[in-house]
C-alpha cells in the first residue's frame, strides 16, 4: 500500500494553487456577484488560451503510443482526481467554465471515428480562440432516467434530423459543437438511443436560454431546443456500421462512470475550501479554544479525507482497467453528502455573518449542492450499487 | 504515488488469519462466548500460525511486521470474532506501550515472558478509562476489561507509560460485548510500579497504534455485520421479493458498505504512515473516531435489516451489534480521538491543512 505524492505531482498542484489563487478564486466571485456566467470574450479566457490551456487530450491522427509501459500502469485517472480537487478548491464554476472539450471529449476519444476526431476534436489541437464543446443528455422529462429522453433523430435521406428539448447543458451556447443524445425509437429505451454532433449555427438548433441558477454561476448551463435539426450523416458518434449489433447507450454511461470520481473529488475540493475558511474563521474569532468549534472542524476534515480516499480508490481501480461501477458510485455519493456537511458545518461556525450572503463560504455552501445532482444524483449512485451489490431489479 | 493493494507477502498472511477466522472462530462464535474464552484445540492452532508475534522485532522471536499488518489481521480475526480475537493475542495493544517507551529492554523483561504461558494476557489500560491514583504505586479501578485475567497492566497516562503486574484483583463481569475474552472489574490495591517510562513522541506513536489496533477490530466486526445481514436480506422475502429489492433497504445496504469501506480507507492509509515512520497520531486518531462512528451506524442497522430475527440470539447481528460499541468505549473513546485529531488539526501551521501539495494530514 502507498499514499504519497511524487514531486513534480506536487509541483503542478502548487501551479494550480497559485493561479487559483490569483485568478480562479476572485473571477468565480466576481461571476457569483453579477449572476452571470464569464464572458466568451473575458480576457482570462484568451490569456488561458496563450499559456497552452483548453486544448484537446486527443494526439493527432498519428498512430498511440503503447500506454503503461516501462512505468506501471496508467495514472491519468488518479492524477486527474488530485488536480480537478485542487481546481474545485479555487473554483469549481471557473474549473467548468474553462474552454476545451469537456464532458464529450471521453465519447469521441472511445467512439469517434478518426474523421470525426480529426473533425471535431482537431480544432482544439492548438486553438486559435477560446472553444468549447458540450455533451447533452438531459431533458426536461428525462434526467436520472435517461434511458427516457424523447429527442429523437430520424433518418432522412442523406442526413438527420432531429427534434427536442435539452436542459442544464454547460457550455452549450457557446460551444463549437454540441453531442446530443437522442433516440431512434422512444419506444425502445436504451438500445435506440444515438449521439449525434450539432454545430453551431446548424438552422433548428436554437432557443438557448441561460438558467438562473443557486450557485456555479460562472459557467452557463444551457437549455435549448432542436426543430427539424438536420445533420449530415457522418454526424453520428460513431459512424453507422458501430451500431450495427451494440448498443449507443452503454457508451454514454461509460463516460458517466469515469466521471463519477471527477465530480466527487469536486465535492472535496469543495469541502477543502470551506473546512479551511472556517478555521480561519474560527482563529480570527478565537473559537479555537471552543470544544464544539474543534468539533466540528475535526468532523470535516475526518470526512473530507475519508472521501478522498474513496474518489482515488475509484480512480486507481479505473487505472488498473478494474471493475469500478461500485466504488465509483460510492466516491461520488459520499463526496457529495460530505461536500454538504462540511460546508453546512461552515455556516454554523459563521453564525449570522454566514446569512449575510457575502461569505465565500456561503457561496461554497451553494456550489456544492449540484455535486450531488450532476453525473447522477446520490439516490442514482445508491441504484447503481444496489443493483451490483443486491441485484436491485430494475422495474 | 497510490497503492492501494496490500502487496503479494502481506495477501498471503491476511489469508491465514481470513481462512482461520471464518473456519475456527466464526462457527464457534456462541461457544466461545459462553465459554469466556477459545477452545484449547484452537488456541493451538493459532499458536502455530505464529500470529500473536506479529509486530514483534525478528530479534525477540518476532514475525517483525509493521501497522499494516496488524490491521490487516485482525480485521480479520474480528470479522470471525473480535473477542476471540483479543483472546487470542497475548500481548494485544499493551505491546505498543512497552515497544515504544520502554523498547526492547521492556519488552525483554515484560512480554517475552507471557508469549511461553498459556492463556496470558497483557492489557492496556488508558487512566481515561480507570478510576486510578498514580504514585509510586497505583489504587483505584479500572470498571471494564475484556478479560478474565491480568498477568500484565501497562497503565497509559498523557506521555507516560508504568507497568504494573502484581496487586490487581480481578472480579468477573458478565461484560455488554468481547465476552470471549473475559469481561472483568479490576480494583488496584497499592500495585506496585515495576517501571515508569515517559516520552513524548513515543507516547503518542504507542496510542497511535493502540487506537488501529481497535479500529482494525471494529473495522472487521462491522464488516461481517454489513455482510451477513445483507446474505440475509437476498434470502429473506416481504412483499413479494426479497428484502434487499426494496429500495429503502437497498440504499440502507449500500450506505452500510460505504461506511465500511470508508473507515476501512482511513485505517489503512494510518496504519501506512507508523510504518513509514512519518506523522501518525493524528491520521490514527481520524481512523478511530471514523471506525467508532461508522460502526455505530452498522452494528444497529445489521440487526434492523434482520427485523426481529436480529434481536433474537439465533443470528449473530445482535452480537455485532454490541461488540462494535464495546470495541468503540475503549482508549478514552471517540471523545478523546476527536480531541486529538481536532487538536492537531486546529494547530496545523498551513492554512491548507489537508493540501497534497504540502503532503496532506
Ligand atoms: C449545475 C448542473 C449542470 C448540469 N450539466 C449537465 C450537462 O452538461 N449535460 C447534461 O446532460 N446534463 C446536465 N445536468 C443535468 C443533470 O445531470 C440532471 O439534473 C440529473 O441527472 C438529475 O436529473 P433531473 O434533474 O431530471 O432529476 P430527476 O431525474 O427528475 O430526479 C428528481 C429526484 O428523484 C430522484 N430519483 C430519480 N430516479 C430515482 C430512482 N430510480 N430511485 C430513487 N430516486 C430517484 C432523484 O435522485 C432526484 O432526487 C446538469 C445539472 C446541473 C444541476
Amino acid at each position: 500500500m502507498k499514499f504519497e505524492i511524487d514531486k513534480a505531482t506536487r509541483d503542478r498542484l502548487e501551479m494550480i494553487r497559485e493561479r487559483g489563487r490569483a485568478e480562479a478564486r476572485p473571477i468565480g466571485l466576481e461571476a457569483d456577484r453579477l449572476g452571470r456566467p464569464i464572458p466568451v470574450d473575458d480576457p482570462y479566457f484568451a490569456k488561458l488560451i496563450e499559456r497552452g490551456e483548453g486544448r484537446t487530450r486527443w494526439s493527432g491522427p498519428a498512430p498511440k503510443e503503447p500506454k503503461g509501459g516501462a512505468g506501471g500502469p496508467s495514472q491519468v485517472t488518479v492524477m486527474s482526481l488530485l488536480f480537478v480537487e485542487e481546481l474545485a478548491y479555487w473554483d469549481r464554476g471557473v474549473m467548468v467554465a474553462t474552454p476545451g472539450v469537456g464532458l464529450p471529449e471521453g465519447n469521441v476519444l472511445a467512439m469517434g471515428t478518426e474523421e470525426q476526431k480529426e473533425r471535431f476534436l482537431g480544432p482544439f489541437r492548438e486553438p486559435d480562440r477560446p472553444r468549447w464543446a458540450c455533451f447533452a443528455m438531459t431533458e426536461p422529462g428525462a434526467g436520472s432516467d435517461a434511458a427516457a429522453i424523447q429527442t429523437s433523430a430520424r433518418r432522412d435521406g442523406e442526413g438527420w434530423v432531429l427534434n427536442g428539448a435539452k436542459c442544464f447543458i454547460g457550455n452549450a451556447s457557446r460551444s463549437d459543437w454540441i453531442l446530443v443524445q437522442a433516440t431512434l425509437d422512444p419506444s425502445k429505451g436504451r438500445a435506440a438511443q444515438r449521439a449525434f454532433f450539432v454545430e453551431q449555427g446548424t438552422p433548428g438548433l436554437g432557443g438557448f436560454r441561460i438558467e438562473k441558477k443557486m450557485g456555479l454561476k460562472a459557467y452557463e448551463s444551457t437549455s435549448f431546443t432542436l426543430q427539424d435539426c438536420r445533420i449530415p450523416a457522418s454526424n453520428l458518434l460513431g459512424g453507422e456500421e458501430r451500431y450495427e449489433k451494440p448498443s449507443g447507450f452503454k457508451s454514454a454511461m461509460r463516460v458517466f462512470n469515469a466521471g463519477r470520481p471527477i465530480v466527487a473529488a469536486n465535492a472535496v475540493g469543495i469541502g477543502r475550501a470551506a473546512l479551511d475558511e472556517a478555521r480561519e474563521f474560527a482563529r480570527e474569532h478565537g473559537l479555537l479554544g471552543d470544544a464544539r468549534t474543534r468539533d466540528r472542524l475535526e468532523r470535516a476534515a475526518r470526512k473530507l479525507k475519508m472521501a478522498r480516499l474513496l474518489c482515488l480508490r475509484a480512480g486507481w481501480l479505473a487505472d488498473r482497467q478494474k471493475p469500478n461501477i461500485v466504488e465509483a458510485s460510492m466516491s461520488k455519493a459520499v463526496a457529495a453528502e460530505i461536500g454538504q456537511e462540511v460546508t453546512s458545518l461552515g455556516m454554523e461556525l459563521l453564525g449570522t455573518v454566514g446569512a449575510r450572503g457575502d461569505h465565500l463560504i456561503e457561496k461554497l455552501y451553494r456550489d456544492v449542492k449540484a455535486m450531488d445532482l450532476v453525473e447522477g444524483t446520490g439516490q442514482i449512485q445508491r441504484v447503481i450499487m444496489a443493483r451490483k451489490l443486491v441485484g436491485l431489479p430494475r422495474d | 504515488m497510490f497503492d492501494f493493494e496490500a502487496g503479494d507477502d502481506l495477501d498471503l498472511i491476511v489469508e491465514t488469519a481470513k481462512s482461520f477466522a471464518q473456519e475456527e472462530l466464526l462457527p464457534r462464535l456462541r461457544e466461545h462466548e459462553a465459554a469466556r474464552s477459545v477452545d484449547p484445540a484452537i488456541r493451538a492452532t493459532f499458536g502455530e500460525m505464529g500470529l500473536a508475534g506479529l509486530e514483534l522485532p525478528e530479534s525477540l522471536g518476532g514475525a517483525g511486521l509493521g501497522a499494516l499488518a496488524r490491521v490487516l489481521v485482525n480485521e480479520e480475526l474480528a470479522a470471525g470474532d473480535p473477542g476471540a480475537a483479543l483472546a487470542l493475542d497475548p500481548l494485544g495493544p499493551a505491546l505498543y506501550a512497552l515497544a515504544e517507551l520502554g523498547g526492547e529492554e521492556a519488552l525483554r523483561t515484560f512480554a517475552l515472558p507471557l508469549l511461553d504461558l498459556d492463556g496470558a494476557r497483557a492489557l492496556l489500560v488508558c487512566d481515561a478509562d480507570a478510576d486510578l491514583e498514580i504514585g509510586e504505586e497505583v489504587s483505584g479501578r479500572v470498571p471494564w476489561v475484556p478479560s478474565d485475567r491480568a498477568d500484565l497492566l501497562v497503565i497509559t497516562r498523557g506521555d507516560e507509560a508504568l507497568v504494573v503486574r502484581d496487586g490487581i484483583q480481578g472480579s468477573e463481569l458478565r461484560g455488554s460485548g468481547l465476552r470471549a475474552a473475559g469481561a472483568s472489574e479490576l480494583v488496584l490495591d497499592a500495585a506496585p510500579v515495576l517501571a515508569r517510562y515517559c516520552d513524548p513522541q513515543a507516547a503518542g506513536r504507542a496510542r497511535a497504534r493502540a487506537r488501529l489496533y481497535t479500529a482494525a477490530l471494529l473495522v472487521g466486526t462491522m464488516r461481517q455485520a454489513a455482510s451477513a445481514s445483507l446474505e440475509y436480506a437476498l434470502d429473506r422475502e416481504a412483499f413479494g421479493r426479497p428484502i434487499a429489492h426494496h429500495q429503502g433497504l437497498s440504499f440502507l445496504i449500500t450506505d452500510m458498505r460505504a461506511a465500511v469501506d470508508g473507515a476501512r480507507l482511513l485505517l489503512h492509509e494510518a496504519a501506512w504512515r507508523v510504518d513509514q515512520g512519518i506523522a501518525c497520531e493524528a491520521a490514527a486518531a481520524t481512523a478511530f473516531a471514523e471506525a467508532v462512528e461508522a460502526s455505530t451506524l452498522v452494528g444497529p442497522n445489521g440487526v434492523q435489516i434482520l427485523g426481529g430475527h436480529g434481536f433474537m440470539q439465533d443470528y449473530p447481528l445482535e452480537k455485532h451489534m454490541r461488540e462494535c460499541r464495546a470495541l468503540g468505549l475503549v482508549q478514552g473513546g471517540i471523545d478523546a480521538a476527536r480531541e486529538d485529531a481536532g487538536q492537531a488539526l486546529c494547530a496545523a501551521p498551513s492554512p491548507f491543512p489537508l493540501s497534497h501539495v504540502e503532503g496532506a494530514g
